[in-house]
């Protein structure tokens, strides 16, 4: 068989190339090779001893041996194998990217930090906090892990301290600076990788807009632009058109001697109210929204958008208490508000703007967010309908103030707040947290000093977006100022020096607060056990742990004292179990109320930072007063498999997580 | 006297492809397959030089002259740059016309160590490498569309990447006439977007948007060391011209392709710049993550998406060229003998150097797999530099040394001394603005080419004879390869 073959093949070597081709395609099937061979046995022989195969071989003495069934097997073999390796390649490819989850986008993925831009930081000794100002502290952002800024109203207006009732919503107020310092802002925010937000509020202007000084002297199209009413004059007083009053209290109805109508104002009075029935002011907010978005922004926070509307037959509204008549109303809270916030219709404007957003958003990485920021504090179902519908997009989330708005502080009322916007959120949106704003008292002055810690470790720790209000990373108080209206807004405390380092001049706008010698970021970046270092550590590791950036949240138990919640991702036998302490010293026996959980734990984070590599027995886990700790441990039943959490537990952006492969996919 | 010569050398070049025709009908002669023309020849040019930087990020030349004036100005000035610079390799490769890339100049002016060693780095580490960080940037901009906001896991960019580089090893080492019109599909597909992105440029310039070259020097911020680093980065966009050279000095055809090919990438450059700035400031081009995207969101929509899609095709398209031409370096740096025998030899039934292909293809793959080679392989980028500013110098040294040799093309002397000095600028310039210990280990890896080349080729142990010997038996008879018979000069 052997000599055969050999014969066979060597016969092959003379015939010309394209005879060769196909001969082999003829012999290729097993069967038909011996047959050729015996055929092709005779005229060989002459000189088929001296060929012998070597190195370097040219192609006469290589053809007759390379079709011997050894190489020419592995050759197929080889060749075959090689286009299956590629086959697999492209279908795993294929399959990887089909099973993929939706990842994270830039406003879900990093924490937001809030910025009161007069406060931040002054660079022109003038004593006010401007962009540049921003602009040269980026780093202290970076440094916090944080990627997302989001800028409070800096529009030009007269109101500077409370940023409401813009004068130009095209310019930026000179306090803060001029517009092409706000490009060197974005850009600089650009450079270091991190994103912008900024407020807008639409609902009204300031008096000395341009648009209302045209429509109070009826000027075309701007005529319409605000809510006139005629109202009576009887002997000096105004009798406004019916009871409504506005949020800083008495009749929201202001009589203007130009136009002698009265206009209608849910806040103060220099704060008109557009009139977002007129097709034309809807248009000119979509070219604002145009114009800032067109600057490089990358995202909006519009404020109190549930007074956009009012109804238009201006019927009185309900008093709460039924006794009460018209003459005596002057506060806010004496109404029911059922014809001024949240009409029909208002959720189209809110969508209409979404919409205009999203024309912006299509270049891919360059996602425009949408906040909406209403502080309904009783209904949080009204707040829920800004997330919009699974059809209709709307607001990415409205801004969550529950941990703001919580009365009083225990684990029970913690757990309340967090589960109350969990099992409200519709299916399939983003949570988010904070626990500082512009217009809430500081967490120290608020609930105490001791719990500053804790309440940044539950907001890092909570699934969804934070948002921390600056200053609260490293623990600042309200200024005990006679100005009552702003003692949360004080200078930002950089270090040591005078005026905490906030600005080079002589005086800050509002006196910096008398801690700024131990509370500063100087002092604290240099002291490990700080509250800052704290803060750091916490988003490294909300960085770093898929179960922390967007696992399930279990509620595994509350307390007067503690509020205990894990974090877990599916595929991964790693869990974080976070035991918050927002009453007095506990101890709690987590064993009982967690089946299967192991007895030991290792403590990866603890508010008392020597805690932190302890191993500790869950069925005694002491915590003192405003102490956290994050504990992690191994385990092959997480929580959120037990029956006996269903309906404790909750996902936002499901994914499970593949040891072997390194990566998430979606369906499990 | 130049003019008559290169004519001369035409004819030349002409007789030789008569006798390949005539060969073609002859198969016994075993040669290697050259049938890429004039037209496939410049595509293979362009599509090589144009890689997917320029739909990406041309910004690193505006960055660091922050005005649109002189970065457009230096745009064009690099082009002359890499045309000076093809000049001195069309003088070396009409003078001594061995093939082989650098090689073989090194050779005749510094000796075998230094040759020996550019052979050593560029098969090892620069080609295969450059090789993977296309197909891994290809897998990127493939998997992006996919991942909006994120970024791709690594596993599919790897598999990806990992499945561009067999199927182009398997392309080319089964058919060149199949590579080459795979290639001439991509470049197509590049120039198709090239094309686009100019001529919606030049309609929105006739159409008056000419804000933003207003005063297009006003603001520029020119100093030495901003100019030579804005040089720097435009001379990257240039880096394909190493390939090109490499290419032509393979003799696959004529000095024609390089002189028309050259000078037509810097036109598209400039042009491509120029379209860029008529829709975004240059602040905004700075803040683009893939400005072509950016311009394509701006001007084409709703069909902004063919912009993705012809930059996948583009970076398909360098791979392709990359492979096609890196294939026949190693096939050729086997012929010559710095490697083993057998990756010279040709493929019987395809007349492809599959050997030397798959070879490339499978370091590739290597360099593919480990967690982070795109720092790495950066560090190596400036021994790329180090062997084009050595061959330059060969061509000075030459002039000296070996005056006889008969030179068709002779350009004048102070080309190959300023692309010389532009190339010890580029090798210093990183290493100093950012010492590094990689660029150590770089060095030590080169210089680590001695031991090899005192152990098997300059005292030729008979024991590695031993062991290669009948590996390449069995290599031949497994892949039914053949070395090439000399062709009759």
């Amino acid at each position: 068989m052997e000599l055969s073959e050999k014969g066979g093949i060597q016969n092959n070597g003379f015939v010309q190339n394209e005879d060769f081709e196909d001969k082999e395609m003829a012999t290729s099937s097993q069967e038909e090779m011996p047959k050729t061979c015996s055929v092709d046995v005779e005229p060989v022989a002459v000189e088929e001893t001296v060929l012998k195969p070597y190195a370097g071989m040219p192609k006469e003495v290589l053809l007759q041996f390379s079709s011997q069934a050894r190489y020419r097997v592995t050759r197929e073999i080889l060749f075959w194998l090689v286009i299956a390796g590629a086959v697999v390649l492209v279908c795993a490819t294929i399959a990887i990217i089909a099973l993929s989850p939706r990842c994270l986008d830039w406003w879900q993925a990093s924490p937001i930090y809030q910025i009161y831009p007069r406060s931040f930081r002054d660079s022109n000794m003038d004593g006010n906090g401007d962009l540049k100002g921003i602009q040269e502290k980026l780093d202290h952002i970076t440094y916090l892990n944080i990627k997302t800024i989001w800028i409070t109203s800096f529009f030009k207006s007269p109101l500077k301290d409370l940023g409401y009732g813009a004068e130009d919503f095209y310019d930026i107020d000179p306090i803060f600076g001029s517009m092409t310092d706000f490009e060197n802002l974005i850009a600089a925010i650009h450079d270091k990788g991190l994103k912008v937000i900024m407020d807008l509020i639409p609902n009204h202007t300031s008096d000395k807009h341009r648009w209302f000084q045209l429509s109070r002297n009826r000027t075309g199209k701007y005529t319409d632009y605000y809510i006139w009413q005629d109202c009576r004059q009887a002997a000096g007083s105004v009798i406004p058109p019916n009871n409504w009053v506005s949020v800083f209290g008495n009749s929201s109805w202001e009589f203007d001697d130009v136009r002698k109508q009265c206009y209608f104002h849910q806040f103060g009075k220099e704060q008109p109210d557009l009139n977002f029935r007129n097709a034309a002011v809807q248009q000119e907010i979509h070219d604002i929204i145009k114009f800032w978005l067109g600057k490089g922004v990358d995202g909006l926070s519009f404020g109190t958008v549930k007074f956009l509307l009012e109804a238009t037959h201006l019927r009185d509204e309900p008093p709460v208490n039924k006794s009460q008549n018209g003459e005596s109303i002057t506060a806010y809270s004496q109404l029911y508000h059922d014809y001024t916030t949240t009409q029909v219709g208002l959720h189209d404007i809110v969508r209409g703007f979404r919409h205009t957003m999203d024309e912006f958003s299509r270049e891919p990485g360059r996602y425009r967010f949408m906040g909406s920021d209403d502080d309904e504090k009783e209904d949080i179902e009204a707040t829920m309908m800004y997330y919009g519908t699974t059809f209709i997009q709307e607001a990415d989330f409205p801004f969550n103030f529950n941990l703001i708005n919580m009365k009083n502080l225990s684990g029970n009322s913690v757990s309340e707040a967090v589960n109350s916007w969990m099992q409200n959120m519709p299916a399939g949106k983003w949570p988010n947290w904070a626990v500082g704003s512009p217009n809430a008292a500081r967490i120290s002055t608020r609930i105490g000093k001791e719990y500053i810690n804790v309440m940044n470790m539950l907001l890092l720790t909570l699934p969804g977006t934070p948002v921390t209000y600056y200053g609260e990373e490293i623990g600042m108080e309200n200024i005990a100022s006679e100005n009552a209206t702003l003692p949360e807004k004080s200078p930002m405390q950089w270090d040591g020096k005078a005026n905490a380092g906030f600005t080079e001049g002589n005086s800050s706008w509002l006196p910096v607060n008398s801690d700024y010698q131990s509370v500063n970021v100087e002092v604290q970046s240099a002291w490990s056990n700080s509250s800052l270092g704290l803060y750091r550590a916490l988003t490294v590791l909300r960085n770093e742990e898929l179960p922390l950036n967007r696992g399930w949240l279990c509620h595994v138990w509350n307390d007067s004292d503690v509020f205990v919640y894990v974090r877990e991702l599916d595929g991964m036998d790693r869990v974080f179990m976070m035991v918050l302490n927002f009453g007095q010293e506990a101890t709690t026996d987590l064993q009982a109320r967690v089946p299967n959980l192991p007895s030991e734990a290792v403590v990866r984070l603890s508010t008392h930072f020597s805690n932190a590599g302890k191993v500790v027995n869950t069925k005694l886990i002491k915590t003192e007063m405003g102490e956290g700790l994050v504990l992690q441990y191994k385990t092959a039943k997480p929580v959120h498999t037990m029956e006996a959490f269903q309906g404790k537990c909750f996902v936002a952006e499901k994914a499970c997580y593949s040891k072997a492969l390194n990566l998430l996919y979606v369906n499990c | 006297m130049g003019e008559e010569s290169l004519k001369r050398r035409k004819g030349e070049d002409k007789g030789r492809e008569d006798r390949q025709s005539i060969q073609s009908h002859e198969p016994q002669t075993m040669n290697l397959q050259k049938q890429v023309g004039l037209i496939s020849g410049i595509c293979m040019i362009v599509g090589t030089i144009i890689g997917s930087g320029i739909f990406v990020s041309p910004k690193s030349v505006l960055a660091n002259v922050e005005a649109v004036g002189p970065c457009l100005t230096i745009w064009a000035a690099c082009g002359v740059l890499a045309t000076l610079g093809a000049l001195c390799f069309a003088e070396l490769g009409t003078m001594i016309t061995k093939s082989g890339g650098e090689y073989p100049y090194l050779m005749e002016a510094f000796g075998p160590i230094p040759a020996f060693l550019f052979s050593w780095t560029s098969l090892l580490v620069t080609k295969p490498s450059s090789f993977a960080i296309i197909c891994l940037s290809f897998a990127e901009y493939a998997s992006a569309p996919f991942y909006p906001g994120c970024d791709p896991p690594q596993a599919v960019i790897k598999c990806l990447a990992a499945a561009a580089i067999v199927v182009i090893t398997i392309v080319n080492s089964l058919s060149v006439k199949l590579a080459s019109y795979l290639q001439n599909f991509l470049t197509a597909a590049k120039m198709i977007i090239v094309t686009i992105i100019i001529v919606s440029g030049i309609v929105l310039l006739a159409q008056g948007k000419t804000d933003n070259f207003k005063d297009s020097f006003k603001g520029s911020k020119i100093s030495v060391s901003s100019i030579s680093l804005a040089f720097y980065n435009g001379l990257w966009a240039y880096d394909g011209c190493l390939t090109a050279f490499n290419w032509f000095t393979l003799s696959l055809n004529l000095p024609l392709s390089i002189i028309i090919g050259i000078p037509l990438v810097t036109v598209c450059y400039v042009l491509i710049n120029v379209s860029y700035f008529t829709v975004m400031t240059s602040t905004e081009l700075l803040q683009s993550q893939a400005v072509a995207v950016t311009f394509g969101d701006r001007v084409l929509y709703p069909a902004s998406w063919i912009v993705p899609l012809f930059v996948v095709f583009s970076t398909l398209g360098s791979a392709n060229g990359t492979c096609f031409t890196a294939g026949r370096l190693v096939y050729v740096a086997g012929r010559e003998g710095h490697v083993l025998k057998i990756l010279s030899y040709i493929s019987v039934k395809h007349l492809t150097p599959a050997p030397a292909i798959i070879f490339y293809g499978a370091i590739a793959i290597i360099y593919v797999i480990p967690g982070d080679i795109n720092s790495l392989i950066n560090y190596f980028s400036f021994a790329v530099w180090i062997f084009y500013g050595l061959t330059v110098l060969a061509l000075i040294v030459m002039r000296f040394t070996r005056k006889e040799l008969e030179r068709p093309i002779r350009v004048p002397i102070i080309i190959p001394v300023i692309v010389t000095l532009v190339s010890i600028v580029l090798v210093l310039a990183p290493i100093i603005s950012a010492p590094e210990l990689p660029y150590l280990y770089c060095t030590l890896f080169i210089l680590s080419g001695l031991i090899v080349y005192a152990l098997f080729v300059h005292l030729k142990f008979r024991w590695a004879q031993k062991i290669s010997k009948p590996i390449t038996m069995h290599l031949q008879m497994l892949l039914e390869v053949v070395p090439e018979e000399d062709v009759p000069e």
